[in-house]
């Protein structure tokens, strides 16, 4: 079913025909949120403009200053913070981890071993710098930070 | 007409495999066939990675059949991150618990189109050799040492494949000798088909799929640079720089990346701030060196895959003017 949710959002299959699934994707929760999914992958490889983050950030912007209704219907919309959210405040965990290090380091006047240094206080720096470099195949395949994060 | 393209195509592989072969003699020219053997022609293979103790094998399908470069790379050891590339612009899926991450990025130079098709700024820095042929993945490589002319960079060692041209193996070592960051394919073969089934990430319909969040590549505004670096070590230009807000972070960072065709540094400046823990030291991570200072209430850190004595001598030689 999943394939053919793929193939309907890729145009391989026509609208006409597939009556039958546009159904069962209106009823069923996991079939839609495959079908949001397969419209964003689709979305960010063809370049869609809407991911463009100054207009996210307006979107953000935007549901902020929206009234939280309690409401069935606007569930959808203030489900989209918290999962952005979060992920900020996973960042702002791991900085806060490579801080207190360096705290303890500095007191101790540098006694931390350098290998402790360079996996928590540095990967933020590390991260920035695998990703901006001309030539780094290390971003691609095996990123500072998630390495961390996955433990 | 598409016999006609296919026939084409097999014929300018030929042409440069036979380009590489009799280029032996002269290791830039070895060099030069390989950056633009990884750049226009379509193969197929898995290599392995490694650096430091860690080791990730990734499969890699590229195609170019004149209507520009697609890749797909998938990591196949730990977590499943993929990446797919369609020219400069590139695509990252990472998932991270329940979640998979879309990133969109510029791209960057990567095995095995490590080398920039213009070497001039690598001579300038480097003496090159012609070193022995080598068995690697069921293929003969040639292989071509580039000895650093000074101690601001690590030796780097390609092997190309004697009938392709294409990097079959990468390495950099540090004066010691020992081995910094390796690639090697274990299996590579040439595709002949132009099918784009293949483009397309694995998409797994269980997982939220969120773009990654949008603070973290914020530009900030551009505040006057009120500092240089006065001796860079030589052979290293800036090829980018960029000023941005960080999460958890009041000020701006300015990020400055330097580049000497081969190697690249990152020097990170910005403010220091009351409550902000000022960071001092150097480290090493594999092949990563890093130096933090603090010098006239900024913190300074340099990171890049290059030895200690540039992040030193990099971070070292900030002036502030006055």
């Amino acid at each position: 079913m999943k394939d053919q949710v793929s193939a309907l959002v890729d145009e391989e299959l026509s609208l006409e025909d597939s009556e039958y699934l546009y159904t069962a994707i209106r009823s069923s929760e996991t079939l839609s949120d495959s079908w949001t999914t397969y419209h964003l992958i689709g979305d960010c490889m063809r370049g869609s403009p809407i991911f463009k983050s100054d207009l996210t950030d307006r979107i953000m912007q935007q549901l902020e200053q929206e009234p939280v209704v309690l409401a069935p219907k606007a569930k959808k919309a203030v489900y989209k913070t918290p999962t952005l959210w979060s992920v900020a405040a996973s960042v702002a965990a791991v900085m806060f981890v490579g801080w207190m290090v360096l705290q303890q380091q500095v007191q101790t006047h540098g006694e931390a071993a350098p290998a402790e240094i360079a996996q928590n206080v540095a990967s933020e720096y590390l991260l920035a710098h695998q990703s901006m470099a001309p030539s780094n195949s290390a971003y691609y395949i095996q990123p500072a930070s998630y390495s961390e994060s996955e433990k | 007409m598409k016999r006609g393209v296919l026939g084409f195509l097999l014929v300018s592989h030929v042409a440069l495999a036979t380009a590489a072969g009799e280029a032996t003699g002269d290791p830039w020219m070895v060099l030069q066939k390989a950056a633009q053997a990884a750049r226009e022609l379509s193969y197929q293979g898995v290599f392995v990675y490694q650096s430091g103790t860690g080791s990730r094998s990734v499969q890699i399908t590229h195609m170019n059949y004149g209507q520009g470069e697609y890749a797909r790379i998938v990591v196949l050891d730990g977590t499943p991150r993929e990446v797919l590339s369609q020219g400069r612009d590139v695509v990252i899926f990472s998932p991270r618990n329940e979640k998979v991450i879309i990133e969109k990025r510029r791209g960057q130079n990567m095995f095995p189109a490590v080398l920039p098709s213009n070497l001039d700024a690598i001579k300038t820095s480097y003496d090159v050799r012609l070193g022995g042929m080598e068995r690697i993945g069921g293929r003969d490589g040639q292989m071509v040492i580039l000895s650093p002319k000074d101690k601001f960079r690590y030796t780097y060692k390609f092997w190309a494949d004697r009938e392709y041209g294409l990097l079959l193996k990468s390495m950099s070592a540090n004066d010691r000798n020992e081995p910094m960051e390796q690639f090697a394919f274990n299996q590579l073969t040439l595709m002949n088909s132009q099918k784009m089934d293949w483009f397309q990430p694995n998409v797994s319909p269980e997982k939220q799929y969120v773009m990654e969040e949008p603070g973290a590549g914020r530009s900030a505004p551009v505040e006057a640079i009120t500092w240089s670096v006065d001796q860079l070590p030589s052979g290293y230009r800036k090829v980018d720089e960029i000023t941005r807000l960080v999460p958890g972070k009041p000020a701006p960072v300015t990020q400055i990346v330097y580049s000497d065709g081969l190697a690249s540094v990152s020097l990170f400046i910005e403010p220091l701030l009351k409550g902000m823990a000022p960071k001092v030291g150097h480290s090493a991570f594999g092949a990563t060196h890093f130096y933090a200072n603090v010098l006239e209430g900024h913190q300074v850190v340099v990171v890049g895959e290059v030895p200690e004595a540039t992040v030193t001598q990099i971070a070292n030689t900030i002036h502030f003017k006055k």
